[in-house]
């Protein structure tokens, strides 16, 4: 770990340090703890000014250290690879030196146990149809086939309903947008659709746009999910 | 009751799907130019056949097969899809096919039970 978290305050460092320091039994070596820290009684009593970074660290031995576990009686080694995860000021820290996170908790979903769309709650064709219709017309209204912008063009479009028929559709449903955009020549095009539902709960509608230049047909299926 | 069908049971594999469709659209159309009469048939052969290709495979999904057939005449074309679904599971692919008459786009969209 190249980086290390912010270092400990210094007003915190020396505050634990004094308070160590008039502890009975605190002139005793100190306790090697895994993970945590453990701060020393220095023969020189004086406060330290030194930024605390925990690893790549030596320390003359007679200085004031506040540093990580494993730390010799003389001469404090980096070997040790450590990790303060989570040290910041201000963050809930134990004296153990363990950064206490909550855990992460897994959103479990509860089981309905619904098999159908409430009554009433339908995919309705005839909604989205008009939904559809408004939208094609008011969006492709004098809109000239041009090769560069129509595929941008239709892109935008199939996102513009999906995103209308969105706030309509009821919960549950699933929705397939399809948006075929293409210049109207002398050719001939048939757009065919069909689909593996269950009639009771699911549906589909299309609209045709047409103008002199282009012509769209917009597709979409409502689908249940069980 | 099997509550935990293996990952691929219940995912959208694309490129079994295209094989499935692209065998479809061969059969139906193959070497055939363009012809209007001809139109109405082909498409329902397509998409019927592609669809019952797709219950085959016996998994649990939904299939909007969307097939749409285009003369080359040098006119343009601009296809998009958009869906509101759970991109976990569900998917589409779309296969496009041609000869010197003809295109075929075909757009196949699963959506898992």
């Amino acid at each position: 770990m190249a980086n290390q978290p912010l270092p400990l305050s210094q007003e915190t460092l020396a505050q634990f340090n004094r308070s160590m320091a008039t502890e009975p039994g605190a002139s005793g070596p100190p306790k090697r703890r895994l993970g945590s820290i453990s701060t020393r009684r220095s023969s020189k009593d004086q406060p330290h000014h030194r930024p605390l970074f925990l690893r790549g660290m030596t320390v003359p031995s007679s200085e004031l250290s506040f540093l990580s576990a494993n730390v010799s009686n003389s001469h404090v080694s980096m070997g040790k690879r450590f990790s303060f995860a989570g040290w910041h000021q201000g963050g809930r820290v134990s004296f153990s030196g363990l950064y206490l996170q909550q855990p992460i908790q897994e959103v479990y979903v509860e089981n309905t146990c619904r098999t159908g769309p409430e009554p009433g709650c339908h995919f309705s064709a005839t909604r989205t149809k008009q939904i559809l219709q408004a939208t094609l017309d008011s969006y492709l209204e004098g809109v000239c086939y041009s090769p560069d912008s129509c595929s941008q063009l239709c892109l935008m479009l199939a996102d513009l309903v999906l995103s209308e028929l969105k706030d309509v559709s009821p919960p549950r449903y699933k929705l397939v947008c399809q948006v075929v955009v293409g210049q109207s020549g002398k050719q001939g095009i048939r757009v065919a659709s069909r689909s593996l539902m269950n009639l009771s709960t699911d549906n589909y509608t299309s609209v045709v746009f047409q103008n002199h230049s282009l012509f769209a047909v917009a597709l979409v299926h409502g689908m249940y999910f069980e | 009751m099997d509550e935990d069908p293996s990952a691929e049971e219940t995912t959208f594999v694309v490129d079994e799907i295209t094989t499935v469709i692209k065998e479809a659209v061969e059969s139906t159309i193959g070497n055939s130019s363009y012809q209007h009469s001809q139109i109405n048939q082909w498409m329902s052969s397509i998409v019927e056949s592609s669809l019952s290709q797709l219950t085959k495979l016996g998994k649990p999904f939904k299939y909007i097969v969307t097939c749409i057939i285009l003369q080359k005449n040098g006119a343009g074309l601009h296809t998009a899809s958009s869906c509101f679904w759970d991109n976990s599971t569900d998917g589409s692919c779309t296969i496009r096919w041609e000869n010197k008459t003809i295109y075929c786009i075909v757009s196949v969209f699963g959506l898992a039970i």
